[in-house]
């Protein structure tokens, strides 16, 4: 469903384990939902423990099956999450952008894998419910271009686009504004995340059979705006999966 | 483990000796629930309930009416029926009957609860019920629904009672013979000697004539039964009764009564339940008095029909005694806090509309308000917990079948009772509760075990949402329902057992599942097909029509009867440690993260050092607080058999540990705890002069050793005097500590949280640069922050008493010692406090020589050259070769008034002085001040942060109180602070020419000569005065010639220098500090006088 480039041949097909965290009632699950059903329900039941989805993103050579652990929010599941990213390979940290300490936690959140998690795990920082915002028409566009749209802030908004990505860059981590509600960016994260997987990392993930010898250098999320201009296209492969 | 540590400390505190009776078995030492608290788990009693009376008796029951076949001998109860089975007519069971204050107990599960009972059997009690729950024949019966109580005269029975319950005598039945249910007359028969007979009695008859009190309050609360309802109509004809019904409104079952229930009615039989379920109630009593049989167990597990299943979960989980003991606490809490907002409030209602949210009634204002209300009130009763996700699902799913009200109690006990730490700040009792059942799965069954272990599959993945949610968003609704019938019976177990039962079931497919998602996907597919057949092409009719949840059950429990509450008991405490420290230190580490950018200063040892030492700070003094008033309710009341103690002995260790969320009340600092807590890192910060008395250093050593922090609870040898401090050493109260706190306090809340502390440290320590750290010492006692603030003269005596007083246990890091030649030709090595003390006084007199006047009057004052100063000042023979004591700089903590005496007693002294003509000193200057002088320059350079010790374990500063024979030493040690420096940083080394620590050795004269020189101190100020002139004298001609001849003189002071060392001890050792000025030799004798002089109080001046 991310990928209309899907070519005839059977091209190598690989699993990530990809976690979602952020505070309670961000979005994580309705995100997951979006991405793997293609649908939204206004009143998902919260995440109890954690909920495990699976979905295929199709990338111009190969294919990437995400194992999609997506986690409960409230503060006190927290200890539980060790239990969750322990060998993820990705990561989805997710805040409300219309809640300002959704971007805080998000925030803790970042640091924790970080210091815990696999070493050079892939961390999406997305900030959903755009659509909540009225200045979103151009959000979009802006946010492609890298532009901030800095002085919305007057009712819904609380976390500018501006500073989380400013955010984002400084840690090395892929960015997006999201809304699971109209489906807008969501399967982009998703694929930006498929592919900023170092190959390497695939071998030696389960059932990883990858084409061999090709060394894809990406450190993970080496560069938002990059990826996001690759996702935005969708076919392009990124430099060095070309191959 | 530090938690069984306290506990043991507590109880020997406790001393069982001098406790009464019944409290002697509550503070029995075990890792293991207390028996009353077994008692009242066992029978799902309140927590007021404690046995009283136990007795061992035969129940005997009228034979049942209806056809049914009773087994009246099953499982455990077979071997003690053998003797009495042909003991006239009708049903009997032989067990325990326990009496509590409110309650008259029996069951058939053999159990004691009463230490009194027997000694032996009480110790060799293996906890074999823990809370089983009613899982036995009998009945709990609240002594106020006892309507009477006869003693039968049968010759066969020596002493048994008849007891008559209120149980179908609501005065409308009268008047219906047919249509009321039989009372049940329950024959109780007592087996023991006929004093316990009579004991027990006694204790019933007490019990009874209070519960007459409380009859009324039992009748409004079970109006709220169904049952009571329901068994007011002949089950087969209310149509007809049907005029009657109407005068009474059913009472209210839950939103399936306008919403539906789930489920086909039909297909669940419930009309058929709702029969049996009626003669059922009719034969053995309904709520308050019913009587429990085998059949019920039976009627339990095959699933309670929609209109009597809340009014069951209420009876077997217990949450109906709770109701029955405060029945109007659900409302009350509701109207106390209406309007009030909470964090729990907030969370609450962002899942108000994501709770079951299929079901119609959770659609509908109706049922989210209630789900709302219910929550909410449970949030404010027990705001530790506050609200978990997954209490929404459970609460909307009780919703279903109870009254809101009913749903409040039911919470409660499942919280506070059934899931102990499920849902609390940290979800110990989930994390607690995963590693358990993962154990059972590698017992029970080793194959899966190793098949998830070899494919790297963590099975609480998995398993932790049908704990947590009891099944009830993993398997359909109706059958989640039925597992909670039997979990409400028979505890906590049965979600063990059912876990269990999945995965046996579905071993097959489980072994090909080699993935986390394959794995959950295999049980995904299993719970939708729960209602389908479990042998669809059976020949068999009957066999087809087993559904694969029935499977289950039986699988569950059958195979896995072996699982009781024993067992997981065991497990729960076997691996509760383990538990308890990944969430201490995920904890920890997730605080230590998130403490923000400052805190990088720090390095990750001592951030965790931090970390440790503030909660070990809080946490200690939560319970030394809590043990000091369980002390005092003890001697308050220690002939009452009161029960507070033990509930809060019990509930001690489970207090304050972060793992479980307890932390999360006391998490500031105020400023006695910050104390306590710079005691534990810097030596400064230890009192001179504790108050409390003094045990072996050895011992504390010892405890600290071993015990950490939490070994320090006091032992039994002072119970009655309990050190405020611990056994940490007895912080020191200063301005300068005063002075930190309130920096550190950034938010002025009076307390300090983790964070500032950190920050604080940040600042302190993680600055090396030496002007930074003399700006934040300048800033503690500037008028305002920033640069620009200033420090008048009082601050200027501060700081020196600061410095003085930071300094007074050896000043760590700074230059090295220099040798110094004296007269004999042998090197002595002088020590670093000399330098610090003859720096500090170097200090002071500078300080007012560059003062600048706040009104710019007399600048040209200052007359002395900064160079000529500090080359007065470079010479290590001069900063030490005057030990003139101008005034005692370092005051005791407690009386710390030196700045006001001394400057009304010198106004006349100094210009600078001259309140008339106020001064200050700026950054700049002090800056400069510092600088002018090396040993300054290496305090603030590093000494002084290295004052703080973080990475290494606290210092042993409980040495220094304990060692030292005189404890209000503060001399300066000789070199002390290398390594174990307790010793020798109590020994005097005073003696400027480095002539030794051991002119005075730490004699007992001391204290003796204390006294004189404070008592002295006042009438010779004057004279230090006087004196003070001519040394002023002496320097200001001297001053000039400084350099040269210093080291040449050395020799000639020698002798001067040793008496002079002994005053400076004597005073030293009263906190007294004097400061000794660096003059020119020759004034140094006269000077040297004056240091005598103890407590004289003159100002330097130029």
């Amino acid at each position: 469903m991310t990928d209309s480039a899907a070519p005839a041949a059977p091209k190598p097909s690989s699993s990530v384990k990809l976690v979602l965290l952020g505070e309670a009632a961000v979005g994580k699950s309705s995100l997951v939902l979006r991405f793997v059903n293609n649908e939204f329900q206004p009143n998902k039941e919260p995440t109890i423990g954690a909920a495990f989805l699976t979905q295929k993103c199709q990338l111009p050579n190969r294919t990437i099956k995400f194992e999609i652990w997506d986690t409960a929010g409230q503060e006190r599941f927290a200890s539980l999450a060790p239990m969750y990213y322990r060998n993820a390979q990705a990561a989805l940290v997710v805040y409300d952008v219309t809640k300002a300490s959704s971007i805080t936690k998000a925030k803790h959140w970042v640091a924790e894998l970080q210091r815990q998690a696999s070493p050079g795990i892939v961390i999406a920082f997305v900030g959903n419910k755009v659509d909540l915002c009225d200045d979103d028409a151009p959000e979009g566009e802006a946010a492609e271009g890298g532009e901030a749209e800095g002085e919305e802030d007057a009712t819904v908004r609380k976390v500018s686009f501006k500073e989380a990505k400013a955010y984002a860059e400084e840690e090395n981590l892929l960015f997006f504004e999201t809304s699971a509600k109209t489906g807008h960016n969501v399967s982009e994260v998703f694929t930006a995340i498929a592919n900023a997987i170092p190959e390497t990392s695939l071998k030696t993930s389960r059932g990883a059979a990858t084409g061999a010898g090709t060394q894809a250098a990406i450190s993970a999320g080496q560069d938002g705006s990059k990826v996001n201009l690759n996702a935005r296209g969708g076919d392009k492969p990124q430099e060095g999966c070309a191959c | 483990m530090f938690l069984s540590n306290l506990v043991q400390k507590a109880q020997q505190l406790i001393d069982p000796a001098t406790l009464p009776g019944p409290l002697a078995n509550l503070t029995t030492p075990s890792s293991r629930p207390s028996k009353a608290q077994l008692f009242r788990h066992q029978f799902r009693l309140p927590d007021t309930q404690n046995p009283l009376y136990e007795i061992t008796a035969e129940l005997t029951l009228p034979e049942s009416k209806s056809p049914r076949r009773f087994h009246t001998s099953q499982g455990q109860t077979k071997s003690w029926d053998k003797s009495n089975w042909d003991r006239g007519p009708g049903i009997h069971y032989v067990g325990q009957l326990h009496l509590s204050e409110q309650f008259l107990c029996f069951s058939t599960v053999h159990s004691s609860f009463v230490s009194t009972a027997s000694t032996s059997a009480s110790s060799a009690y293996t906890g074999r019920t823990n809370g089983t729950g009613p899982a036995g024949n009998g009945f709990t019966l609240p002594l106020c629904a006892v309507r009477r109580v006869e003693r039968l005269h049968t010759p066969s029975h020596e002493f048994a009672l008849s007891i008559t319950t209120w149980n179908g005598y609501e005065p409308r039945s009268d008047s219906k013979p047919d249509a009321s249910p039989a009372p049940p007359k329950l024959i109780v028969q007592l087996e023991g000697s006929r004093q316990q007979c009579d004991r027990f009695c006694d204790g019933l008859k007490k019990g009874l004539r209070q519960g007459i009190r409380e009859v009324e309050g039992m009748r409004t609360v079970t109006a709220d039964c169904y049952s009571e309802y329901f068994l007011a109509t002949d089950f087969d004809r209310p149509a007809a009764d049907s005029t009657i019904e109407k005068e009474k409104e059913p009472p209210d079952t839950g939103l399936g009564s306008i919403f539906r229930y789930p489920g086909n009615s039909r297909k669940l039989r419930d009309r058929s339940k709702m029969r049996l379920w009626h003669e059922y109630l009719r034969e053995n009593g309904r709520n308050c008095t019913l009587v429990r049989q085998p059949d019920f167990h039976r009627l339990v597990r095959v699933g309670l029909p929609n209109l009597l299943r809340g009014e069951m979960w209420e009876l077997t989980s217990g949450g109906f005694y709770l109701r029955l003991q405060k029945p109007k606490q659900y409302q009350e809490t509701l109207a106390k806090f209406e309007g009030e907002g909470s964090l729990a409030i907030d969370e609450i209602e962002k899942d108000l509309n994501r709770s079951l949210p299929e079901y119609a009634g959770f659609q509908s204002e109706e049922g989210i308000g209630r789900l709302r209300r219910v929550l909410t009130a449970y949030s404010w009763t027990n705001p530790e917990v506050g609200y978990c996700q997954a209490m929404n699902i459970v609460v909307a799913a009780l919703l279903i079948y109870v009254s809101e009200k009913q749903a409040f109690y039911l919470l409660s006990t499942l919280c506070d009772r059934l899931l102990p730490g499920y849902y609390s700040q940290t979800m110990y009792g989930t994390l607690l509760d995963q590693r358990v059942f993962e154990s059972l799965v590698e017992k029970t069954m080793p194959i899966i075990w190793d098949h998830l272990q070899k494919n790297d599959v963590q099975l609480s993945v998995v398993s932790l949402p049908w704990f947590l949610s009891l099944y009830i968003n993993s398997m359909p609704l109706i059958f989640a329902f039925r597992v909670l019938d039997v979990f409400f019976l028979e505890g906590p177990k049965v979600l063990f057992q059912v876990g269990l039962a999945i995965l046996r079931v579905n071993g097959e497919e489980l072994l090909d599942a080699t993935d986390d998602g394959t794995f959950i996907s295999v049980l995904k597919s299993y719970f939708a097909r729960l209602g389908e057949s479990a042998h669809p092409k059976s020949e068999n009719p009957k066999h087809r029509a087993i559904t694969n949840f029935q499977a289950l059950m039986v699988v569950a429990f059958k195979e896995f009867d072996g699982i009781t509450q024993h067992t997981i008991s065991e497990q729960r405490s076997k691996h509760k440690a383990a538990v308890m420290e990944n969430i201490e230190s995920f904890a920890k580490r997730t605080s230590i993260r998130n403490l923000g950018p400052e805190s990088k200063k720090l390095s990750q040892n001592d951030l965790g050092f931090l970390y440790d030492r503030f909660y070990a700070v809080l946490y200690e003094r939560s319970q030394r607080a809590q043990i000091l008033q369980v002390e005092a309710e003890r001697k308050a009341k220690a002939s009452r058999a009161a029960r507070g103690p033990d509930e809060i002995v019990a509930a001690a260790p489970e207090m304050g540990r972060v793992a479980l969320g307890g932390a999360a009340n006391g998490t500031a600092m105020e400023y006695d705890a910050f104390r306590e807590f710079l005691a534990g890192v810097a030596k400064w910060a230890v009192t001179d002069s504790p108050s409390s008395p003094v045990r072996g250093g050895d011992e504390a050593e010892k405890q600290r050793g071993n015990g950490g922090y939490f070994g320090s609870v006091r032992s039994r040898s002072l119970p009655s005097t309990i050190n405020p401090w611990g056994s940490g050493p007895e912080p020191a109260d200063h301005d300068f500590m005063q002075r930190l706190f309130a920096k550190w306090d950034s938010d002025h809340m009076g307390a300090l949280t983790l964070q500032n502390v950190v920050y604080g440290f940040a600042a302190v320590k993680g600055n090396r640069d030496i002007m930074s750290s003399i700006s934040y010492f300048f800033s503690l006692y500037s008028d305002s922050d920033g640069d620009g603030g200033k420090v008048d003269r009082e601050g200027i005596l501060r700081i020196s008493e600061a410095l003085l007083f930071l300094s007074r246990r050896g000043v760590p890091g700074g230059p090295p010692p220099s040798p110094v030649v004296n007269g004999e030709g042998e090197a002595k090595v002088q020590s670093k406090d000399e330098q610090f003390l003859g720096a500090v006084s170097a200090f002071i007199r500078r300080c007012f020589e560059y003062a600048d006047p706040d009104h710019a009057a007399n600048q040209a004052a200052s007359g002395v050259s900064l160079l000529d100063v500090s080359d007065d000042n470079d010479g290590d023979d001069d900063a030490s070769s005057k030990p003139a004591s101008e005034d005692s700089i370092l005051a005791r903590p407690s009386t710390n008034t030196f700045g006001q005496t001394s400057a009304s007693r010198h106004v006349s002294a100094n210009a600078a002085l001259d309140p008339g003509s106020p001064v200050h000193i700026t950054l700049p200057t002090f800056r400069m001040l510092v600088l002018a002088d090396e040993t300054l320059e290496a305090f603030f350079d590093s000494g002084f942060a290295n004052s703080f010790n973080l990475v290494d374990a606290p210092v042993p500063s409980s040495t220094i109180t304990s060692s030292s024979p005189f404890l209000g030493g503060n001399a300066f040690s000789g070199g002390g602070f290398s390594g174990s420096s307790g010793v020798s940083a109590a020994q005097p080394a005073i003696s400027p020419g480095g002539a030794g620590a051991g002119v005075v050795g730490p004699g007992k004269g001391l204290r003796g000569m204390l006294d004189n020189i404070v008592t002295d101190g006042m009438r010779v100020a004057a004279e230090v005065r006087r004196r003070m002139d001519e040394a002023q004298k002496e320097l200001d001609r001297g001053g000039g010639g400084g350099v040269g001849g210093e080291e040449d003189e050395g020799e000639e002071h020698a002798g001067d220098l040793l008496e002079g060392a002994e005053a400076m001890e004597s005073r030293s050792a009263k906190s007294v500090e004097g400061v000794i000025e660096p003059v020119a030799g020759s004034a140094s004798a006269s000077v040297l006088e004056e240091a005598r002089d103890g407590k004289g109080s003159t100002m330097f001046e130029r």
